[in-house]
């Protein structure tokens, strides 16, 4: 079956009312708790988890995927709105989201975010269609080698975001790596910098990261100024609606992320998020006007937001047919499929077809859907700025705290939110960059091990990140592009003297 | 298909609910929910595992059973947190071998000691491993497999999900009995090992059945011994390797999955709980639920998973000796 | 001469913690060689990296003038200490009760400090949160005190 032929089924399966219903109710549940701050996909996904016992597995997949992308929607509102990603993906969104907000236009940021949402996930079907047979094979040609090249190209790439000075930016990453260090380290079974707390022993919770760093030191920092500026004046339609500077500067740099984001999306691991993060480097690199970048630039929530939805679709790739989830959220939807007998494997296309193209093709229903639901609530989104922040704050600080119990039922990470909420507090004002901090603690681990596996597996020798094409090539890139702002660094110091 | 899955879950739930082997116990237990801890997250095997048996257990105690996951250091903490209920009589647990057995060695600050705080209750299950290759490797059989290992130390690489895990040891177990020396490589999935093997970044991994039997059948690994004293249902053509190949007729590695309770723990409860657990296992519907997910239903007497715990935490500990000596 | 004080001391502060992450972990964790990295291998080149960097943004802050800083101290202890309320309640006192506390002492922080309206926002986010969390999501997390009703645990 071609991919064409597959989607065509896949429509079938999808515009069946039974089906179709779980799609909608899926998206729409999605959105809701994307909006909602603390909980996300993963809270909500494991809870309706037991319902789908009683539905039928193509149903059941293709309502949790709609939670799972739906919430991506949704998590955009709350990192433009609130600076409070609920992803590390989305926490690219609020570097330039959350300045175009604060300037008054939070409804031209959520339209290009959505309609780059948009872009991006029906590139990424297109791809899928068009690639299905290649894309599994991707996964099995990368070795330990070249993830970790990749991945330091990733890291290099994204800590010359900060706006400011790039020795800011780097020690953010460094200090994320290092807090990725925390917990066992899988090459050895030791436990590192737990001090005898178990509850560390898989390393801090990624959501009590993400809501300290961002949420806590969010609310901390602005309940006395938020009170002092007032109630935003009351926004007219007009204003809602995107420039046409602003809509010139959405179609290439949406393209562009959704490219990438195909690409990093059908390599199993985090791929969504090194996309996000790679493409939005990538556009301030190709702007004619990178200083614009974290102040509000369009490009700067197009770009990121395309790859993030795109990867998000190739993912299942990997995820279906390697049984390799590239997070949390994936790994759950692989145990929704177990408990209906279904075992992702190399035979998922093969044996059940109407699975797999119904789940693509509902993907595209779905997003479809999202739009059409979203762009008119934009209004409503933006008119939750009007609300006094010393009512929204108390609810924030409540709901990231259920939000992050509701991940592993662990009292400790809601301490952990607290102390890494006051941590986030003086980074920011200090001016670092938290976003990157998240970066490295993601990418952190996966480097570590795979630098460590490609070494162990090629029995000590170094020169195995050369000899292998895909890992020499990321390694050449990675030394060019370092190449590039030691030239940029010297031209500037010429040009002072 | 819809109506049928349901109108099949609903025949088994009647079925548990005519056989009770319930017996009268005195105080009237269980008067309120239980609480089973899980130390996995939902949807993962260990959690799917404990749902069925405590969704039957649930329609025969008569009241409801709430799981609660408390993922995280390889089922550690959810042992941890049903300890730290306290509640006697209403806190329960699931567990795989690995937190009975070789957690006290692995883990420091453990918080608990398997034979004074665990009162063992029933083995729900268990499971061999498999040794997988790649579909076009040289081993042709366990016996070519063990002389490409001997050919040099370190010829052949395995990969395993973490160290101090069933697949790790296992293997470990497996190379001293061989006499073989293997490259250990960790990895953190299952699913990553046999991608790693399936693009020759590895020769060779112990795996859970379930894991391997997709790539088999797709015609990208072969299977070449399994871990159980007897042939696993699911592959009943894989011989086993005990045995075989020069290795000894009492090599054996299986993982497990069991109900325990806190110690202290009153004994009527714990003998009925096991009572029930041992009717609800005998059921066919479970067993082949059980098989379809790569475990097959034990049962027993406390006593038999009592035995199990000192058994194995004598075999992992004698490797994980072995494994400690090793430069 | 005025000194960038919040880079000077974020500078210090992270060379500090590189230092510290370095030489606990050559301390505790075997090194290993490059062949076999051991655990300690990446922290250690990480602790120094930080603690190079970090002297490169101290240096840097070194004679630039700076911003001037408000420390929202009142504002950081009453979250920190809602948070703090709210984690160690949860499984005891219940989700009522210790909504409800968590949502008193965080607005101790709001310009407005009267009780009324203050007392009223509890009770709509305690309501919230019972609806979504306990019976929309089915969180184990006990309603009540435990010892009262049918507590979790």
């Amino acid at each position: 079956m071609t991919g064409w032929e597959g989607f065509l089924h896949g429509l079938a399966t999808v515009t069946q009312p039974g089906v179709l219903v779980y799609c909608v109710f899926g998206v729409v549940l999605g959105t809701f708790v994307g909006v909602l701050p603390g909980i996300g996909a993963m809270a909500t996904i494991s809870l309706l988890l037991p319902i789908t016992y009683y539905l039928s597995p193509e149903a059941a997949l293709i309502m949790l995927a709609g939670v799972y992308y739906g919430s991506q929607y949704g998590g955009a509102v709350a990192s433009i709105l609130l600076r409070l990603p609920g992803t590390p993906q989305s926490a690219v969104t609020t570097f330039d989201g959350y300045p175009l907000a604060r300037q008054g236009r939070a409804g031209v940021a959520l339209f290009t975010s959505m309609s780059a949402s948009f872009l991006g996930s029906m590139f990424g079907i297109g791809v899928l269609v068009a690639l299905s047979g290649v894309l599994s094979h991707a996964a099995t040609a990368f070795g330990a080698a070249d993830y970790a090249a990749m991945m330091i190209l990733g890291l290099v790439a994204a800590s010359t975001i900060g706006a400011t000075a790039p020795a800011k930016g780097l020690a953010m990453v460094v200090l994320g790596l290092i807090l990725g260090c925390i917990g066992t380290d899988v090459n050895s079974g030791t436990q590192r910098f737990t001090f005898g707390q178990t509850e560390l022993s898989d390393g801090i919770n990624l959501v009590a990261l993400a809501m300290g760093l961002f949420g806590v030191s969010e609310v901390i920092g602005n309940i006395r100024t938020a009170e002092r500026t007032g109630v935003p004046p009351k926004v007219r339609l007009r204003e809602l609606l995107p420039r046409r500077e602003d809509l010139a500067r959405l179609p290439f740099p949406a393209l562009r992320g959704a490219t990438m984001g195909s690409f990093f999306g059908a390599l199993p691991g985090t791929g969504s998020t090194i996309s996000s993060f790679l493409s939005y480097a990538f556009e301030r690199r190709v702007s004619r006007s990178p200083e614009r970048f974290g102040t509000g630039a369009i490009e700067g929530i197009a770009a990121p937001e395309a790859a993030n939805n795109a990867a998000a679709i190739t993912a299942f790739v990997p995820t279906l047919t390697l049984g390799i989830p590239g997070d949390p959220i994936m790994a759950l939807m692989l145990g929704a499929l177990v408990i209906h007998g279904v075992q992702p494997g190399p035979m998922m296309l093969e044996a059940r077809p109407e699975m797999f193209w119904g789940l693509v093709a509902s993907f595209g229903i779905g997003n479809l859907l999202l739009l059409i639901l979203n762009l008119p609530l934009i209004g409503i989104w933006v008119s939750m700025l009007r609300i006094p922040f010393r009512w929204l704050y108390p609810a924030i600080l409540i709901f990231v705290c259920l939000g992050v119990y509701s991940v592993r039922a662990s009292v400790f990470d809601i301490f952990a939110v607290a102390g890494i909420g006051l941590a986030g507090y003086a980074l920011s004002l200090a001016r670092f960059n938290p976003g990157l901090l998240l970066l490295g603690f993601v990418l952190g681990p996966l480097i570590e091990t795979n630098l460590r596996r490609a070494l162990l597996v090629s029995r000590g020798d170094p020169m195995v990140f050369l000899e292998r094409p895909i890992s020499a090539v990321f390694v050449l890139a990675t030394a060019g592009l370092i190449a590039l702002s030691l030239a940029g660094v010297l031209r500037r110091a010429r040009q002072k003297t | 298909m819809t109506l049928t899955r349901r109108a099949a879950l609903m025949g088994a739930a009647a079925l548990a609910l005519g056989t009770s082997a319930l017996p009268v116990l005195a105080e009237g237990w269980p008067d309120q929910p239980l609480h089973v801890f899980v130390g996995f997250p939902a949807g993962s095997s260990p959690d799917l595992l404990a749902r069925i048996i405590t969704e039957p257990l649930a329609a025969k105690l008569g009241q409801p059973i709430v799981i609660e996951n408390k993922p995280g250091a390889g089922g550690v903490i959810g042992v941890q947190q049903m300890l730290h209920a306290k509640a006697a009589g209403t806190a329960f647990g699931t567990t795989i071998n690995g937190p009975m057995t070789t957690a006290p060695r692995l883990t420091p600050d453990l918080g608990y000691d398997v034979a004074k705080d665990i009162a063992p209750v029933a083995l729900i299950a268990t499971s061999p491993l498999v040794l997988a290759v790649a579909a076009d490797s040289p081993a042709e059989d366990l016996a070519g497999f063990i002389a490409l290992a001997k050919a040099e130390p370190e010829a052949v690489a395995y990969g395993s999900v973490g160290k101090g895990s069933g697949a790790h040891l296992t293997a470990e177990l497996f190379s001293d009995r061989a006499g073989v020396e293997m490259l250990h490589v960790p990895y953190t999935s299952y699913a990553e090992v046999t991608t790693a093997i399936i693009g020759h970044e590895i020769d060779a991994g112990f795996m859970a059945p379930s894991a391997a039997l997709q790539y088999v059948a797709a015609g990208k690994m072969r299977i070449l011994g399994v871990t159980s004293v007897k042939p696993f249902p699911q592959t009943p053509e894989v011989p086993v390797m005990a045995g075989h190949a020069g290795l000894p007729a009492d090599f054996r590695a299986e993982l497990w999955n069991a109900f325990i309770a806190p110690a202290g723990t009153p004994p009527e409860v714990v003998s009925a709980l096991n009572a029930e657990i041992n009717v609800i296992l005998a059921d066919p519907a479970v067993q082949q639920k059980l098989i379809d997910m790569g475990w097959q239903a034990a049962g027993g007497t406390p006593e038999t998973l009592a035995t199990r715990i000192t058994e194995d935490t004598a075999i992992w500990g004698a490797v994980l000796d072995r494994i400690d000596a090793k430069p | 001469m005025r000194h960038d004080l919040q880079d000077l001391a974020g500078g210090v502060i992270l060379t500090l913690i590189g230092l510290a992450v370095a030489g606990y972990a050559v301390a505790s964790y075997d090194l290993g060689s490059l062949r076999r990295m051991g655990p300690g291998f990446f922290p250690t080149a990480l602790g120094v990296g930080l603690a190079g960097l970090g002297a490169v943004i101290a240096l840097s802050a070194w004679g630039r003038g700076a911003r001037t800083l408000t420390l929202a101290w009142k504002e950081t202890l009453a979250v920190l200490t809602s948070i703090a309320v709210f984690a160690a309640g949860l499984e005891r006192m219940g989700l009522v009760g210790v909504t409800f506390g968590a949502v008193l002492i965080a607005t101790l922080a709001a310009p407005d400090r009267r009780i009324a309206w203050r007392l009223a926002l509890a009770l709509v986010i305690t309501a919230l949160s019972v609806l979504v969390f306990h019976f929309g999501l089915k969180m184990t997390a006990p309603l009540w005190p435990v010892g009262f009703g049918t507590g979790a645990q």
